[in-house]
C-alpha cells in the first residue's frame, strides 16, 4: 500500500496546463510554411540583386522546368521516407527506364504519339517492376530499405549500362522532344512543369484524402501498431515502394523528353537530391510527419539557389556549400522543435537502417 | 516559434548577403558596369567540367584575350561533365543575359534545344571544343582537329621509331565522335605510311588493366610492335604496364593525348614517350574572337580547326613545351 | 449460471524452454470486470495475448460464448468482437485520435470515391466524437497528433477505441500502469461505463487498489498457473498478496 502519491500529485499539475495540443501537426504546418517563407526570402534576395534577369518570365520557367523532373520523383520519395524508409534507387531506375523506353521506341520506329505513348507506358512499367523488387525485400525480406535500394541502384544502372554498352541512346521521338521536354501549355507554361504539378496535385490527394495515404502514415508512425489492427503493413510497404518506382519509371520518359538522352552518368546525385528537397520540405527521416506540398518547396530552394548564385556569379564549388548548410540548418531546426514537442523525448535510431516495423514491440513478462 | 523562423530567414539572408559580396569581390577581369565611349561585351563561358586542367587552360586564353577586347568574362562550370548538371547553369546563364556565350556543350543532342535557347534570347553562341549534332545555332563552333590529333600522333611515333614496324591504337570506347577521330586520323597515317604496319584500334571502356591485358596479349601476337597510341590517360598507364610484362620498354613508344598535369608527370615518369597536346588557349582566343565579331555583326567563321603540338622529354622543359601543358590555374 | 463469455481450458505456452504458461484456465462473464494479477513472469500478459489472438497456445482450448475458437491473430479476435489494449497503447503517435480509432476501420466515402480509397473524414470525426463522449474519455483535440498528448488521454483514446469496436470483451494489460490520480480516475470510470454496457473486462494490474476498486472478480495466476478466483467481497489485500506470491500453493504441496 505504498503507491507513491508524491507522483501523482505532479501529475496533477501536469494535467492542469495541458496544451491546447494538435502541436505535432501545428508543427507540420509551421515547417511547410517555414519553408515556403524562406522561399519567398530566396527569391526576394536575388530579385533585388537582379532584378532586370531574376524576375523574367524565362528565369522562371527554366527554374520550373528544372524541378519538373525531380518533383515527380519527389512525390514518390514523401510516401517512402513517411514509412520511415529511403528509396536511393530513384535515379538509376530513371536511368534504367529511360533505357528500356529508348530502346522499345526505337524499335517500334516513328515520331509520333502512338510511339511516345508506348515509350511512356514501358518506362512506368520499368519502374514499377523496380518498385515492386524493392518492396518486397523491404517488407517481405526484412532488409534495410537503406541496403535493398543501394542495391538496386548500383544494379539498376548496371543493366542500364549493360543494355546500352555504356553509351547514351538518343531515340527521342520529336513530338516527346517538342510536345513534352520542351512544349508549352497555353502559351508560355513549360508542359513538363504542368505534367509535374499533375503528378503533385494526385500525391497530395493520394496522401492526405485516401486509406493509402493514412496507411502510410500509421505504417511511419508506428508498424505494429498498424498490424494489430489489421493492417496490412508488409502489403502496403511493397506498394509505396511500388509507387516510388513507378513514378521514378515516369520520371525517365520526362527525362528522356527533356535532355533526348538517357543520360546514364548524370543521376548519379538524382536520389539524394531528392532526399534533400524532401527533408527541407519537414518530412522526417524518422516517419510518420510529412507533406508532398513541403516536398514540392523543399526541391525549389536549392535550384533556385543555384539559379540565382550563378546570376551573381558565384562559384560553383560554394554554391554547394551553400545547398548543403541550408539543408543542415532547416533539418536541425526543425529536428529540435519536434524533439521537445513530442513527449517522452528519447528518438529511435533511423528506422531505414533496421528492419522494416522491428521497433516499437515492447515485449513485457 | 516566431524566433526560430526569423532565425533560419535571418540565416538564410546572411549567407546570401556574404556569398553575393564574396563573388562580387572575386569576380573575373574589369568591374564592367563603367560603360565608357564604346560598348562593353559581357560573355559567358560554361566549360564542360568544372576543375580540369583542359579548361582552365581555355578558359586563361578566353580572359586574356576578352581583357584585349575589353570584355568582362563570367565562368560557370557543371560538377561533371554531364548535360543534367550543365542545362540548368546553361538556363540560368542566360537569365543573366549575357552578350554572348562559349559553351563546350556536354551532348551533342542533350544540349541542342537548351544551346537553342540561347539564340531565341538573342545570345550569340560560340561552341568551344565540344559541338552539337547541328551546329548551326551557333556563331562559331572551334575545335581541335581530332583527325589531325591522330596523325599528330603517328608523327611522334615516327620521330620515336623512325625505322618504322608495326604501331596499335589503343581507344576508351567505340562511339565518342572526338576519340574515334583521333583513332581513324592515327590509323589512316600508319595506314599512308609504307614503313608501317596499322594493327587496328582496341577498346580498353576505361580500363587500365584492360588496355595492360590488350597490349601483352597484342605484343604475344606481334613481337615487333613499335608504337601504341593510346587516347586518354588510362589507356596509356594500362597500355605501359603491359610493355612493363612483356619487358619491352625499349622498343615499344607509347604516345598519349592531351597534357594536363597527370598527364606531364607520365611522360617524366617514362610511361609514355611522346603527348600530343590540344591547344586549348587557342581555341578559347578564336573563341573570343569570334564572338565579338558575331556581336558587331562582322562575319564570322562556322568551324575552326586547332592544332597539336608534340611534347616529348626533350622539349618539356623548353618554352614551347611549357605552352603546350595545360594549366591548373591562369 | 449463464456460460461464460470467454472460457481458457489447460492453456500452455513454451517459449525454446521456458514455460510460461502451465496449463492454466481462465474464465469470463458478460458485463463483469475481472482483474488478472500475479507476480511478475507469471504469465498474465502471455494469457492475455493468446486469448487476443497475438500468440497461439501450445497446448489447450479456447471457447468462446461455449464454442471452441482458433485465434490465429488479433484480427480474428476483433471479428468476434474482443478487443485489446496493450500495455505499449499500439497507438500511431502521428496519427489524430479520430485516425487512431478508425485506423484499419475506415469508414470509406459514399459511391465511386470509396471505391478509389477515399475516405469519409467527416463520418469519422462524428463517429470518433461520439464515442469518447459516450464513454467519458478527455480528448481536447480530435485533429491533433496523439503523440502529443498527456499520457491520460493516450490512455483514454485506447480504451475508448477498444471499447467502441468490442462487443463483447475488452483486454487491458495494465491501463493505470503510468497514470496520475485524476488520469486513473477517468480510466477506471471508463471500464465501468464499458462494463455497464454489457462487455466483459478482462484488467491486468500490479496496483491492488485500483483492482479492489474496479473488479467484481479477481484470477491469480502464479507461475504460469491460475491458482484462485475470489469475488471482490469475499477477499482482501492480503489473502490476494500471499496468493500472488504463491502461499496457497505452498500450503497444497
Amino acid at each position: 500500500m505504498s503507491t507513491a502519491s508524491a507522483t501523482d500529485t505532479a501529475d496533477v499539475a501536469q494535467v492542469v496546463e495541458e496544451p491546447e495540443g494538435g502541436r505535432l501537426r501545428g508543427l507540420a504546418r509551421l515547417q511547410v510554411l517555414q519553408i515556403v517563407l524562406l522561399l519567398f526570402v530566396t527569391v526576394a534576395v536575388f530579385s533585388i540583386l537582379r532584378p532586370d534577369t531574376f524576375l523574367t518570365l524565362f528565369n522562371f520557367r527554366g527554374i520550373l522546368q528544372n524541378t519538373s523532373i525531380l518533383a515527380v520523383l519527389g512525390v514518390g520519395m514523401t510516401f517512402v521516407i513517411i514509412t520511415g524508409g529511403i528509396d536511393l534507387s530513384i535515379g538509376s531506375v530513371l536511368v534504367f527506364s529511360g533505357v528500356v523506353a529508348d530502346k522499345v521506341m526505337a524499335a517500334q520506329g516513328g515520331q509520333g504519339w502512338g510511339t511516345v505513348l508506348l515509350g511512356a507506358g514501358v518506362a512506368v512499367l520499368s519502374g514499377l517492376a523496380w518498385g515492386l523488387l524493392n518492396g518486397f525485400l523491404v517488407a517481405k525480406g526484412k532488409v534495410a530499405p537503406l541496403i535493398v535500394t543501394l542495391g538496386s541502384l548500383s544494379a539498376a544502372l548496371g543493366f542500364a549500362q549493360i543494355i546500352t554498352g555504356g553509351l547514351d541512346l538518343r531515340d527521342a521521338p520529336r513530338k516527346l522532344v517538342d510536345k513534352i521536354g520542351f512544349g508549352n501549355v497555353a502559351g508560355q507554361v513549360p508542359t513538363l512543369a504542368v505534367i509535374a504539378a499533375l503528378v503533385v496535385v494526385g500525391g497530395m490527394i493520394l496522401l492526405h484524402r485516401t486509406r493509402f495515404g493514412l496507411y502510410t502514415y500509421a505504417v511511419g508512425s508506428n508498424a505494429e501498431a498498424g498490424r494489430r489492427v489489421g493492417v496490412n503493413v508488409d502489403r502496403h510497404l511493397i506498394k509505396v515502394y511500388a509507387l516510388a518506382g513507378l513514378l521514378a519509371g515516369f520520371g525517365g520518359i520526362l527525362n528522356l523528353a527533356f535532355f533526348q538522352s538517357t543520360t546514364i552518368g548524370g543521376q548519379s546525385n538524382t536520389a539524394l537530391n531528392v532526399i534533400a528537397g524532401v527533408a527541407i520540405g519537414g518530412t522526417s527521416l524518422f516517419g510518420g510527419v510529412g507533406t508532398v506540398f513541403g516536398t514540392v518547396m523543399g526541391l525549389f530552394i536549392p535550384i533556385v539557389l543555384q539559379n540565382g548564385f550563378i546570376q551573381i556569379n558565384v562559384q560553383p564549388f560554394w554554391q554547394q556549400v551553400v545547398v548543403g548548410a541550408v539543408l543542415v540548418a532547416v533539418v536541425y531546426i526543425d529536428q529540435a522543435r519536434r524533439t521537445a514537442a513530442v513527449r517522452g523525448g528519447s528518438r529511435p535510431r533511423l528506422p531505414f537502417l533496421s528492419r522494416s516495423g522491428s521497433r516499437t514491440r515492447k515485449e513485457t513478462e | 516559434m516566431n524566433r526560430r523562423t526569423a532565425l533560419v530567414v535571418g540565416t538564410a539572408v546572411a549567407v546570401l548577403a556574404t556569398t553575393a559580396a564574396c563573388s562580387s569581390g572575386s569576380s573575373s577581369s574589369g568591374s564592367g558596369s563603367s560603360g565608357g565611349g564604346s560598348k562593353t561585351y559581357n560573355l559567358a563561358f560554361i566549360p564542360g567540367v568544372a576543375g580540369d586542367a583542359f579548361y582552365i587552360t581555355m578558359q586563361c586564353g578566353i580572359q586574356a584575350e576578352a581583357q584585349k577586347e575589353g570584355a568582362t568574362v563570367k565562368v560557370q562550370a557543371p560538377q561533371k561533365f554531364d548535360p543534367t548538371l550543365q542545362t540548368p547553369i546553361l538556363q540560368s546563364v542566360i537569365s543573366s543575359k549575357p552578350d554572348a556565350i562559349l559553351i563546350a556543350p556536354t551532348d551533342v543532342s542533350a544540349m541542342q534545344a537548351p544551346i537553342a535557347q540561347a539564340k531565341q534570347q538573342g545570345i550569340k553562341v560560340v561552341l568551344v571544343d565540344t559541338t552539337l549534332s547541328d551546329p548551326s545555332v551557333a556563331e562559331s563552333a572551334i575545335a581541335s582537329d581530332n583527325s589531325g590529333g591522330g596523325k599528330a600522333a603517328f608523327d611522334a611515333i615516327k620521330q620515336l621509331a623512325p625505322n618504322g614496324g608495326k604501331v596499335l591504337g589503343i581507344g576508351v570506347q567505340p562511339g565518342i565522335s572526338t576519340t574515334d577521330a583521333r583513332d581513324k586520323g592515327f590509323g589512316d597515317a600508319a595506314k599512308a605510311d609504307s614503313k608501317f604496319q596499322y594493327l587496328g584500334v582496341q577498346y580498353s571502356q576505361n580500363d587500365p588493366a584492360k588496355a595492360a591485358q590488350q597490349v601483352s596479349a597484342a605484343l604475344q601476337k606481334d613481337p615487333d610492335i613499335v608504337g601504341v597510341f593510346a587516347s586518354n590517360l588510362f589507356s596509356a598507364e594500362g597500355a605501359a604496364t603491359g610493355i612493363r610484362q612483356a619487358g619491352k620498354q625499349n622498343q615499344v613508344k607509347v604516345v598519349g593525348f592531351d597534357a594536363g598535369p597527370d598527364q606531364i608527370k607520365a611522360l617524366q615518369d617514362g610511361t609514355v614517350q611522346a603527348l600530343i597536346a590540344q591547344q586549348p588557349a587557342t581555341i578559347g582566343t578564336d573563341g573570343v574572337q569570334q564572338a565579338i565579331k558575331a556581336l558587331k555583326g562582322q562575319p564570322t567563321t562556322k568551324s575552326i580547326k586547332t592544332g597539336f603540338t608534340i611534347i616529348t622529354k626533350d622539349n618539356l622543359t623548353s618554352s614551347e613545351g611549357q605552352a603546350a601543358a595545360y594549366k591548373a590555374s591562369c | 449460471m449463464t456460460t461464460p463469455i470467454l472460457e481458457a481450458r489447460g492453456i500452455s505456452k513454451v517459449y525454446g524452454h521456458v514455460e510460461a504458461l502451465s496449463g492454466t484456465n481462465f474464465d469470463l462473464y458478460p458485463g463483469e470486470v475481472t482483474a488478472l494479477i500475479g507476480d511478475n513472469g507469471a504469465g498474465k500478459s502471455t494469457l492475455v495475448r493468446i486469448l487476443s489472438g497475438a500468440e497461439q497456445a501450445t497446448a489447450g482450448e479456447i471457447l468462446f460464448e461455449g464454442k471452441p475458437v482458433h485465434l490465429h491473430s488479433p484480427t480474428d479476435a476483433s471479428r468476434l468482437g474482443m478487443e485489446t489494449v496493450f500495455q505499449d497503447l499500439a497507438l500511431a503517435p502521428h496519427l489524430s485520435p479520430v485516425q487512431n480509432m478508425y485506423l484499419g476501420r475506415e469508414v470509406m466515402a459514399r459511391g465511386l470515391l470509396g471505391h478509389l480509397g477515399f475516405m469519409d473524414k467527416k463520418r469519422m470525426r462524428e463517429g470518433s466524437r461520439s464515442a469518447f463522449d459516450r464513454l467519458g474519455a478527455t480528448v481536447r483535440n480530435l485533429g491533433g497528433p496523439v503523440g502529443a498528448m498527456s499520457g491520460g488521454q493516450r490512455q483514454g483514446i485506447a480504451v475508448a477505441r477498444a471499447a467502441a469496436w468490442a462487443e463483447k470483451v475488452v483486454f487491458l494489460d495494465e491501463p493505470t500502469a503510468a497514470l496520475g490520480v485524476v488520469q486513473t480516475k477517468n480510466v477506471i470510470e471508463l471500464i465501468r461505463r464499458v462494463s455497464a454496457e454489457g462487455i466483459g473486462v478482462v484488467f491486468i494490474s500490479h496496483s491492488m487498489p485500483h483492482v479492489m476498486e474496479v473488479a467484481d472478480r479477481i484470477q491469480v495466476m502464479w507461475r504460469g498457473r491460475r491458482v484462485v478466483t475470489y469475488r471482490k467481497e469475499d477477499t482482501s489485500m492480503e489473502q490476494l498478496v500471499a496468493a500472488m506470491t504463491g502461499a496457497l500453493e505452498r500450503v497444497a504441496s
